[in-house]
């Protein structure tokens, strides 16, 4: 692999985000968290530090996984509908290399976004005197696994469907994942042919309520390390397989 | 320049296949052999679907051909190392529009292996051989199509290619774009850089090419030089003589190909080996010749006829199946 290819691909995605002002978002999560803060403030007292947080986590996770599906689904799709990958998978890189290079380009964007949006707020927390505490950092920590996930499923869909089929599909995808442990719930319950199918879904789509570290950080209830690394392993393998899927079909594709 | 092929395609075809089931099948293109020899300007030339893009796209890895052999400096289309050896500009170039002309080409420059330390004199140079120093610096979704047109030839060049394909560089461009096209390639051509290129624009193909390719319908129809081309054609001559009837002149025992009265004058279109007999008979019947013009055959009227040749699958492109 050409190391150098990879690393402009990737710093090229990131530029692309940039330059299309996704930054934007930033500005609305500080506008609506400062509303927030000053709305919670005449409501209540004792409860300041849990609401803040479930806001403002819940703000974050909602803002850059709907950012990361919109940046995501339709990446390679619209690459090939405007012809723009022509002029670079011609050159000698491959096209797992250049898929795998978006994918480091599109986290790079989404991981800075939310660098930035963590600081907003542990400002905001400071300002208000309730320093972030580890339950906090772990919730953030998982939202990295999270949105590595989301962002695999995108490029998955990306390399075979349409820009819209994508972002349904990857829209689906994330809200079944959010699901599935309901979904296996109900299919040990069912038995039979719906309880096996039921069964397979569950293994087939992520359980991406055990990356959502969220309420925990509510309660300030610190997950045990042994715990979150796990979690965080499987979300991390389940996204490196679907791009390992999606390399797969991107390199044997036809672009017409 | 050598007899190496640095491209060579073998019964190359491509069929897709479209519909909901996949049922309806294309042929885009059909068995075709041919190959492009170092240091030469090879032209792909054809109308509209006739296979030049799929013909391209097959050895650019774009698609995958259906059946058949195509190697570019004896390597398969997917391999890797060889495509630091070509550049490339597609139909309709879309270079990433929120970059600026410069920008871009530096990451073409690193995607084609240009070491970093050599990238910003190697960007400098192929700016100036556009001759778009002066747009460098603006983003390109504000060029124009003639520019962005340039800005995807510079990528193409950035890392010294020995193969440069285009395909259709100068559709859409304006007299002054297509003459700077034009001359790019011959600059390159001068430089030892072989040139495969596609166009449906028979003058730039004419002008530029030391051998063609016609496709028509996804078929061969024509392959040879322009020379060559050219002068398997009938030889013709255009005759203008005056004082004698159109009906003396239709009585001569010679074979008319067109006749017509202008101003009291004939002018006949004659085959080249009957024009001293022609002219014989005239003077004899006391006519006078005010003018004899031999007839150039150029690549339009050799296309021409090979699109006739084919009929309508000429004009539609693939043949469509169920």
């Amino acid at each position: 692999m050409n190391l150098n290819a990879f690393l402009a691909t990737a710093w090229n995605g990131f530029r692309e985000a940039r330059r299309n002002r996704v930054t934007v978002v930033v500005g609305v999560f500080a506008l609506i968290t400062l509303l927030l803060a000053t709305l919670v403030t005449q409501v209540t007292v004792v409860t300041f530090r849990r609401v803040m947080v479930d806001t403002g986590l819940g703000l974050m996770s909602l803002i850059l996984v709907f950012l990361s599906i919109f940046l995501s689904s339709g990446l390679l799709a619209r690459e090939i509908e405007r012809r723009t990958i022509f002029l670079v998978v011609t050159k000698p890189i491959s096209r797992s290399t250049f898929l795998w290079a978006r994918f480091a380009g599109n986290l790079l964007t989404l991981f800075t976004l939310l660098a930035v949006m963590v600081a907003i707020f542990a400002a905001e927390m400071v300002l208000y005197r309730f320093p972030l505490d580890a339950s906090v950092w772990a919730a953030v920590g998982m939202l990295t696994v999270e949105l590595f996930v989301v962002t695999a499923i995108g490029f998955a869909c990306s390399s075979f469907l349409g820009q819209t089929v994508s972002a349904v599909v990857t829209v689906g995808i994330y809200l079944a994942g959010h699901l599935s442990g309901d979904l296996y719930r109900f299919a040990t319950k069912a038995g039979g042919a719906v309880g096996s199918v039921g069964r397979a879904m569950y293994y087939l789509l992520p359980n991406l309520d055990r990356v959502n570290y969220r309420p925990l950080a509510t309660y300030e209830v610190v997950p045990e390390l042994g715990v979150a690394l796990k979690s965080a392993a499987s979300g991390v393998a389940y996204g490196i397989v679907l791009l390992i899927i999606a390399s797969v079909i991107f390199e044997r594709r036809d672009f017409k | 320049m050598t007899t190496e092929a640095l491209i060579q395609l073998e019964s190359v075809s491509k069929e897709y296949r479209l519909g909901f089931w996949l049922n309806r099948r294309v042929h885009a293109l059909r068995e075709l052999t041919m190959d492009v020899r170092r240091g030469e300007v090879f032209g792909l030339l054809g109308p509209n679907g006739a296979g030049k893009s799929t013909t391209i796209k097959i050895l650019m890895n774009l698609v995958r051909a259906t059946t058949g052999k195509a190697t570019l400096f004896g390597q398969p289309p997917t391999n890797r190392q060889m495509r630091r050896r070509l550049g490339f500009v597609p139909e309709n170039p879309a270079p990433y529009e929120y970059l600026t002309g410069r920008e871009f080409l530096e990451l073409a420059a690193a995607l084609a292996e240009v070491p970093r330390s050599e990238t910003p004199a190697r960007v400098d140079e192929v700016l100036a051989a556009v001759n778009m120093e002066r747009a460098a610096n603006l983003r390109i979704r504000r060029y124009s199509k003639g520019m962005i047109q340039r800005i995807a030839i510079a990528q193409a060049l950035v890392h010294r290619p020995e193969l440069l394909v285009l395909d259709e560089p100068t559709s859409g461009l304006d007299p002054l774009g297509r003459k700077l096209v034009r001359d790019l390639i011959l600059s390159e051509r001068r430089r030892g850089t072989t040139i495969l290129f596609s166009s449906h624009i028979i003058s730039d193909v004419e002008a530029v090419c030391e051998r063609v390719a016609v496709l028509v319908g996804g078929k061969l129809v024509r392959a040879g030089s322009v020379a060559e081309l050219l002068t398997n054609q009938v030889p013709a001559a255009e005759v203008v003589v005056e004082g004698l009837s159109m009906e003396a002149v239709k009585a001569m025992p010679i074979t008319l190909h067109q006749v017509e009265s202008l101003d009291g004058r004939i002018r006949v279109r004659i085959a080249d080996e009957q024009v001293n007999q022609f002219l014989g008979a005239v003077v004899s019947q006391g006519g006078r010749v005010r003018q004899l013009q031999p007839e150039r055959f150029s690549l339009e009227d050799m296309f021409l006829t090979a699109l006739k040749e084919a009929g309508p699958r000429g004009t539609v492109g693939g043949e469509i199946s169920e």
